[in-house]
């Protein structure tokens, strides 16, 4: 659907993008995930047309779209501010591309009317100025007016960022259900791993210009190909060589030159993990408690260590106390020292 | 081919006859007209008809020239201290300080802003002068005191300082307002006392906007033209304009002179203007709260000083008001009521306003007669009316286009940020010269048929001179227009623009359907200001000096002159009255149309209006028209 070809991009002497190569599948929500400033928005924006890459290609449908006008590549954009034009009405933000094509006003309304109402929007609100909608009402009408023109692809710059937590949430889940309903193909850009994880089928991992890793989101966080993926991709430990050694002599599989990671939720609190775990002692020296889980800061002799637990209401270790803790080697994600990649 | 079809494409056509019509217009009606009056400092002639460059310097050195320019500095100085006295009072009266009925006080002391120059200087005539209400009751009531007590430095410092404080309205106003309000919480919980407060914390966050007045506020001193002119202070801009007027019969070397003086004017104006650029490059004071609290106005506890802060506010409120109130209702009032200074709600009258008769003679005992078929009436006069005219289309019209240019060109320099700045300094330029240099510029070298550029026609000569003025306008509102306009501009969120070309927009339609509607308020404020500025505008009318761009300004200037003449169109005083209310109501329409109406956003629009069709629909309904709820 679309390949992005050794796409580069220089702003002056600094390389945005270095090399880029990605294949997004039709119908598939694809994440560009990483911190800020690591090229993600960049990407979105070369596949948009706001910028022209120094080197390198862009296809869509096979169809190299590398010099074609922004206006003529039929790709919609949800906007991280929506950008919604504040002097229109709902109604005529929807209409904003029908209307620049020059369709006729009675189908223009019957699609508006048609869009609005796939994405859950009143015929009140379609009258009402954008700046009386709530933000995930907003969101709603961005979607409306970036989908109503049917785009063969659809751009989401960090379109939930806005937002508090819990609208996040619940507009997450609807994002999700209105692309499987469209079956349109999504490129959606985001700092936020839960969002990419909940959300998509495949993720791009950037890290300086350069794209460390391009996986399912179990691939990406469970097999991360890279220190940085591992590092970037939810809370992790990192262990010292004291509690290497320790491992290594119940199970002398870990090489000492390289470093190795482990999950909070793989390291297990008062729980037996059968033949050929780790087991240690250790004292719990600090609880958060979240509510569904609760993390614990846990020192033992050879370094401290975090673990995450559910919250089962029963099993709650008060500061101090002593607990067992339990590692399995083959939850340990080894990676070469320095390289950043393994 | 390919080379040739890039530049064929319409976008680039414009730009390059945007470019093309930027340096005639720049290079025609900035630089060349204010280098020749440069040179005319340096080209002049003496007794014998030789060449000698320092003749008017020599002259200036020798003869008192020097005193106008140090009785400006004066004025200027001056009004540093009393402006930013009074100016700052009022702000913090009104919206630092809880005192009572400060929403009245703001009205008051915002009176400036719809009444300004001419309009304002002949309302104080009106009171103060020799024959004013004020003075005439004081003289009355202690007969000691000088008749003659305003006039020159003294009368000119009082009705400026008043007249001055408009900015300090608006400015300083806003960057109190401003103030996050946790910052003074902050300092009283750390023990300072509000005093202190306001010393050590409010005022070094107003020091920025303070400096910006203070400088502007010189330069409006130095600067001055209609409260010298018509209160008699001899002062820079007034002599230039008589100056330029005057021929080499009547003294040496007049028009040197004329230019010299718009020299000084203008290396006084360059110096502090470039003092204030580099102070605002430093930077100004930012919040760094994440959230702002609102400021809340803060009580004076101590009795005595709560007292004297209201006197003192109240005080202000009357000097502000008393003109206002006075000359409302001395409009209405016939001509003998006035010069008796009586007001009578028998001598009630349009007269002043729509009135066809004026009074015919005066006899030394004050006493007059109708003479019916004369036209004293403001909208019955031709005089007046004319000056309207020709205020309002010249205003309209620079007005207008100062706006079309500088939007124009604030979307190229959004677009072209490095190309952009040459322009944006280009717009700049007339800001360091004084407006009247600019006009004595026009005046003297557009005067001439050898001007190729402009098809060798002389634009000063008859009906032309209205062209000459209206491009002498725009001129001079154009770098105001520009720091407002991309102010606006920078409102603009850039995804809105991706998103109308992501959409299909040509750049045309995304100027016009997106960013236009956003900063049309704002685009309509500064025109509604221009206007408001330009329709009671006297110092460039009075230096262009021309029967046929008589402003309404000079009209009205001229009719403090004509006032009290035995035999004719001794009504003066009713008509300057009522045209100084038509100023009070043009400009206060203006600014409530722009400011009340167009500055709701549409939301609110939206919002006023479904209020107005659920009104419409409850009475309908009550009428048994409108269908049941």
């Amino acid at each position: 659907m679309i390949r992005l070809e050794d796409i580069t991009v220089k702003f002056n002497e600094f390389t945005a993008l270095d090399t880029i190569n990605v294949q997004v599948n039709e119908g598939e929500f694809f994440t560009f995930l990483g911190p800020s400033g690591c090229g993600k928005t960049t990407t979105l924006r070369v596949i948009a047309g706001f910028i022209q890459p120094a080197a390198g290609r862009v296809y869509v449908r096979g169809e190299d779209i590398t010099h074609v006008p922004i206006e003529e590549r039929n790709i919609g954009i949800v906007f991280q501010s929506y950008a919604l034009f504040p002097t229109m009405t709902v109604r005529d933000n929807i209409a904003f591309g029908l209307k620049i094509k020059k369709m006729k006003a009675g189908e223009i309304a019957q699609k508006v009317a048609e869009i609005a109402r796939k994405v859950d929007l009143s015929d009140e609100q379609l009258g009402k100025a954008v700046s009386q909608l709530s933000g995930g009402q907003q969101q709603r009408v961005a979607i409306a007016r970036a989908l109503v023109t049917e785009p063969a692809i659809i751009c989401m710059d960090e379109p939930l960022s806005n937002l508090d937590a819990k609208l996040r949430v619940q507009l997450r889940n609807e994002l999700k259900s209105m692309q499987q309903n469209f079956g349109i193909t999504t490129i959606y850009v985001t700092h936020d791993q839960e969002e990419a994880l909940t959300l998509s089928d495949r993720i791009a991992v950037f890290n300086k210009g350069v794209i460390e890793q391009i996986g399912t989101p179990n691939e990406v966080y469970n097999h991360s190909s890279t220190e940085f993926v591992c590092n970037f991709i939810g809370d992790i430990n990192k262990l010292e060589p004291a509690l290497i050694a320790q491992i290594n002599q119940v199970s002398p599989q870990l090489d000492p030159n390289q470093t190795h990671y482990i999950r909070l939720e793989r390291v297990a609190v008062n729980r037996a993990e059968g033949e050929g775990a780790f087991c240690t002692k250790g004292f719990i020296k600090s609880r958060e408690y979240y509510g569904m889980f609760i993390k614990y800061t846990i020192e033992t002799d050879a370094q401290t260590i975090r673990a995450i637990v559910r919250n089962d209401g029963v099993r709650i270790y008060e500061q101090n106390q002593q607990v067992d803790i339990t590692i399995k080697p083959e939850d340990i994600m080894s990676y070469p020292k320095g390289e950043g990649r393994p | 081919m390919k080379t040739e079809s890039r530049w064929l494409k319409p976008e680039n056509i414009f730009r390059l006859f945007g470019m093309g019509v930027f340096i005639y217009l720049f290079f025609g009606f900035m630089i060349l007209p204010n280098l020749n009056t440069l040179t005319q400092i340096f080209s002049t002639k003496n007794a014998a008809g030789e060449a000698d460059p320092f003749a008017v310097i020599r002259f200036f050195f020798a003869g008192n020239m020097g005193t106008y320019v140090l009785n400006s500095l004066k004025l200027g100085i001056g009004l540093i201290i009393t402006v930013n006295v009074v100016g700052i009072s009022v702000v913090l009266l009104t919206e630092y300080f809880d005192i009572k009925g400060a929403k009245i006080l703001r009205m008051g002391y915002m009176t400036t802003l719809i009444y300004s120059g001419v309009a304002l200087v002949t309302g104080y005539l009106f009171l103060y002068d020799n024959n004013g209400i004020l003075t005439t009751a004081l003289h009355n009531a202690y007969p000691q005191v000088d008749k003659n007590w305003f006039s020159g430095f003294n009368a000119v410092m009082f009705t400026m300082t008043f007249a001055t404080t408009s900015n300090h309205m608006l400015f300083l106003r806003n960057a109190i307002r401003n103030i996050d309000f946790n910052t003074v919480e902050a300092a009283r919980n750390l023990g300072a006392r509000p005093m202190k407060v306001l010393w050590k914390v409010v005022f070094p966050t107003l020091i920025p906007t303070l400096f910006s007045l203070t400088v502007m506020t010189f330069i409006t001193g130095l600067c001055a033209m209609s409260a010298p002119t018509l209160l008699g202070y001899d002062s820079i801009n007034p002599e230039i304009v008589r100056l330029a007027g005057s021929s080499i019969a009547d003294e040496a070397f007049p028009q040197a002179r004329a230019a010299l003086l718009s020299i000084i004017l203008a290396l006084f104006t360059i110096v502090l203007l470039t003092g204030l650029s580099a102070y605002e490059r430093k930077g100004h004071y930012l919040s760094v709260s994440k959230t702002k609290a609102k400021l809340v106005k803060q009580k004076i506890h101590n009795p005595v000083a709560n007292v004297l802060a209201h006197i003192y506010a109240y005080v202000l409120f009357v000097i502000y008001m008393t003109p206002v109130v006075m000359i409302i209702l001395f409009s209405f009032q016939t001509y003998g009521a006035i010069r008796m200074k009586t007001l009578d709600i028998s001598n009630w009258t349009l007269l002043n306003f729509f009135g066809k008769a004026d009074y015919s003679y005066l006899t030394s005992r004050g006493t007059y007669r109708v003479r019916e078929g004369a036209i004293s009436g403001l909208f019955s006069n031709a005089d007046t009316l004319g000056g309207i005219r020709i205020s309002f289309i010249l205003s309209a019209t620079a007005a207008a286009l100062a706006c079309v240019i500088v939007v124009v060109a604030v979307n190229y320099i959004f677009k072209n940020k490095k190309k952009g700045v040459v322009l944006e300094y280009a717009l700049l330029f007339p800001w360091l010269l004084p407006t009247i240099l600019i006009c004595y510029s026009y005046r003297t070298y557009f005067n001439s048929n050898d001007v190729w550029y402009v098809g060798n026609t002389n634009l000063y000569y008859m009906e032309n001179v209205r062209l000459l003025i209206i491009i002498a306008y725009t001129v001079v509102k154009l770098p105001f227009s520009l720091r407002m306009i991309k102010a606006a501009y920078y409102a603009i969120d850039e995804e809105l623009e991706d998103a109308a070309r992501n959409l299909g927009a040509s750049g045309l339609t995304t100027m016009m359907k997106i960013k236009l509607p956003i900063i049309l308020p704002s685009v309509l404020a500064v025109f509604a200001l221009n206007f408001n500025a330009l329709f009671t505008e006297y110092d460039m009318g009075a230096t262009f000096a021309s029967s046929y761009g008589t402003t309404y300004a000079m009209v009205m200037q001229s009719m403090t002159q004509e006032e009290g003449l035995y035999g004719f169109n001794v009504n003066a005083s009713g008509r300057r009255a009522a045209s100084t209310v038509f100023v009070m109501i043009v400009s206060g329409l203006v600014l409530y149309l722009v400011y009340g109406v167009g500055a709701r956003d549409l939301g609110e629009r939206l919002a006023l209006k479904e209020k107005r069709k659920q009104r419409r629909e409850r009475v309908l309904r009550k009428l048994g028209w409108g269908r049941s709820p």
